[in-house]
């Protein structure tokens, strides 16, 4: 945690946040600073309450931070109001989270094109960008079926399309894996670290799920708010395969 | 743009239907109850609305026709003399009392004396020629089919007007009144039949008929100028029937009564349509706050639930609006006295699609809830 990283996509400098429920005052963060370089797939891991989900929520601009700053692409989050903050989430990162929050009335399709008509592409380009997308997550063939027709691993990859079909700079996911089974999970983190490598993303994982461990680039280890350690992998994580007969199979 | 509003009212239809419903049937309880109040209180006016005349001549403040006080004769040379007006009938209006031949006691009559010609003004509407023709005999009346039973009297029978012999001679259909009943008869038979030695034979009102029934208001105006022709005022048709309207409608309470129902069907139409809408939005909760994670700001995520209440309204106007008809036609069909004109409807639906919308509004708060912060455990 140096002050160093020139090309650190994502800073965090002296990060504190605390809730108060009833008199009891508790700190989730303790004067916490990192950064987090794009093109990799970071992953915080911890047990439940080490405070790493309140991390993703300050690093991605969902929550306000009690002390400290939070640099995003150059930018300082804490000087955004409510609808900067909303226009920079807009055009610049993209969530998965572990329910995969569909839309039941959506297609696949129409899943990841929603939020790309907010950012004022042409239905055109929104349409290709979305195609794009689920195609890179391989649900190419499966684009025009409701979330009801589709397996909880095709869901959460529908999920990521819709994330990455932004064409974020930012992709956080908040325990992607966690309401999966080991195939599905593995496909899904396979996903994310391809979306790094690929599209030089700045991809930060959240999760408690020891699986994942393995395929991340770096890995950091929370615990009472605090960060334990900060691993790099020694071996590069292999590249991730390109989409193969197996990832179709298995889903 | 991807239609989520509808595309989530189309496929989550069953979520939706208590919020349709409730707006389909508020909506069919303000029409119906404005078509029964016009309906009821229409007949209020019926001598106006019934007559081809477009300008009625009456005493000055007359605040409805069963009210007329007799005027001068002489206003029927100061109609005549303006070059506008083409035809001037007289119309006697005379409160009665009514013997039948049955033991029905007495009953409260409104003989309405008329000008029995074929192309007589008065009732042009209501009786046609070969009914009117009848009226020539002497002491003949018409009464409306659905008062032969109150009357106590058919077809070919004698009954007593203010202890005058009458005959009847025979009936018309939808000249019901309020608060009496209707008897029409020739202008020399009313005279007859009015016992009060203050009308001494002067009529109730003239009613005119103008060159451009476009210019009556013009007209009307013109008239009511004069001073030098004894007191009276000067009314188009439809000012005279819209005063005798308003006066029923306000003298029985039943403008209040109305204004109340419309507040309760408005209130419970309002709760629950915004209730469904809100549990339609905490069903959706988690996927808003996602939106709202990807960027979606939360003034178009509450355009969205607008626009679900949006269709929800015009879903149940639809309804509103086909059900309100067939019953309509329905109640016509009985001769339960309805109508319904394009302003009331208009006024109507617009209350009720106010109604969806404010549902929409109150819903738009649970949107609150959509935080995506509360996404991350």
């Amino acid at each position: 945690m140096a002050d160093s990283a020139p090309n650190a996509s994502l800073q965090a400098r002296h990060v504190a946040k605390s809730f108060v429920s009833g008199r009891l005052r508790s700190t989730v963060l303790h004067d916490l600073s990192l950064d987090i370089n794009p093109g990799e797939l970071t992953l915080i891991s911890g047990p439940s309450g080490c405070g790493k989900s309140t991390l993703l929520a300050i690093l991605s601009g969902l929550q306000r931070p009690d002390q400290g700053q939070v640099m995003a692409l150059g930018e300082e989050l804490s000087r955004l109001d409510q609808h900067a903050l909303e226009r920079f989430r807009l055009r610049h990162t993209g969530f998965v989270f572990q329910g995969f929050n569909l839309f039941p009335a959506l297609n696949a399709l129409e899943q990841v094109e929603l939020p790309l008509s907010y950012l004022g592409l042409t239905p055109a380009e929104a349409r290709r960008r979305a195609t794009a997308s689920l195609e890179e997550v391989g649900m190419g063939p499966r684009m025009q079926l409701r979330p009801s027709e589709l397996s909880g691993g095709e869901k959460q990859r529908v999920a990521i399309a819709r994330a990455l079909a932004k064409e974020p700079g930012l992709l956080f996911a908040d325990e992607p894996t966690s309401a999966l089974d080991a195939a599905n999970g593995q496909i899904v983190i396979d996903i994310l670290h391809r979306i790094a490598r690929s599209h030089g993303t700045t991809v930060l994982c959240v999760s408690h799920d020891p699986r994942l461990v393995g395929h991340a680039d770096r890995v950091l280890s929370m615990e009472d708010g605090r960060i334990l350690s900060d691993h790099v992998a020694a071996v590069p994580a292999p590249p991730a395969p390109p989409f193969s007969a197996s990832m179709e199979s298995s889903a | 743009m991807v239609a989520l509003a509808r595309k989530t009212l189309v496929y989550e239809w069953r979520r939706f239907l208590p919020a349709i419903l409730a707006v389909c049937f508020a909506g069919l309880l303000q029409l119906l109850q404005a078509a029964l109040v016009l309906g009821i209180f229409g007949s209020a006016s019926v001598y106006i609305t019934g007559s081809s005349a477009q300008l009625w001549v009456g005493y000055p403040g007359t605040q409805s026709v069963n009210l007329g006080r007799p005027i001068d004769e002489g206003v029927e040379m100061r109609l005549r003399m303006d070059p506008d007006v083409v035809r001037v009938e007289p119309f006697r209006w005379v409160d009665a009392d009514w013997r039948g031949p049955k033991d029905t006691g007495g009953v409260s009559v409104f003989v309405s004396g008329i000008d029995p010609r074929p192309d007589g003004m008065m009732f042009a509407q209501a009786l046609p020629p070969r009914l009117r023709a009848l009226l020539n005999e002497p002491d003949a009346v018409i009464v409306d089919r659905a008062d032969l039973e109150n009357l106590g009297v058919s077809v070919g029978d004698t009954a007593a007007i203010n202890g005058h012999r009458v005959r009847v001679v025979g009936v018309s259909n939808g000249l019901r009144a309020l608060g009496g009943v209707n008897v029409v008869s020739s202008l020399d038979t009313a005279r007859e039949l009015d016992v009060d030695p203050q009308d001494s034979g002067r009529v109730t009102y003239f009613v005119a008929s103008v060159r451009d029934p476009a210019r009556s208001r013009e007209v009307a105006r013109r008239l009511s100028g004069a001073a030098s022709f004894g007191s009276y005022a000067v009314w188009t048709k439809q000012e005279f029937a819209r005063r005798s309207q308003m006066y029923w409608i306000l003298d029985t309470g039943a403008g209040a009564g109305v204004l109340f129902l419309a507040g309760i069907v408005f209130l419970v139409g309002a709760v629950i349509t915004s209730q469904t809408l809100v549990a339609a939005v905490v069903g959706s909760v988690r996927e808003y706050a996602t939106l709202n994670a990807l960027g979606v700001g939360v003034g178009a995520l509450r355009k969205v639930v607008l626009e679900q209440a949006f269709w929800v309204g015009a879903l149940g106007l639809v309804g509103s609006a086909t059900m309100g008809m067939l019953l309509l036609a329905l109640a016509r069909s009985r001769s339960v006295p309805v109508a319904l004109y394009p302003m009331p409807t208009i006024l109507c639906l617009g209350l009720t699609m106010l109604l969806a919308m404010v549902s929409g509004l109150a819903a738009m708060r649970s949107l609150r809830r959509a935080d995506p912060a509360s996404l991350l455990r």
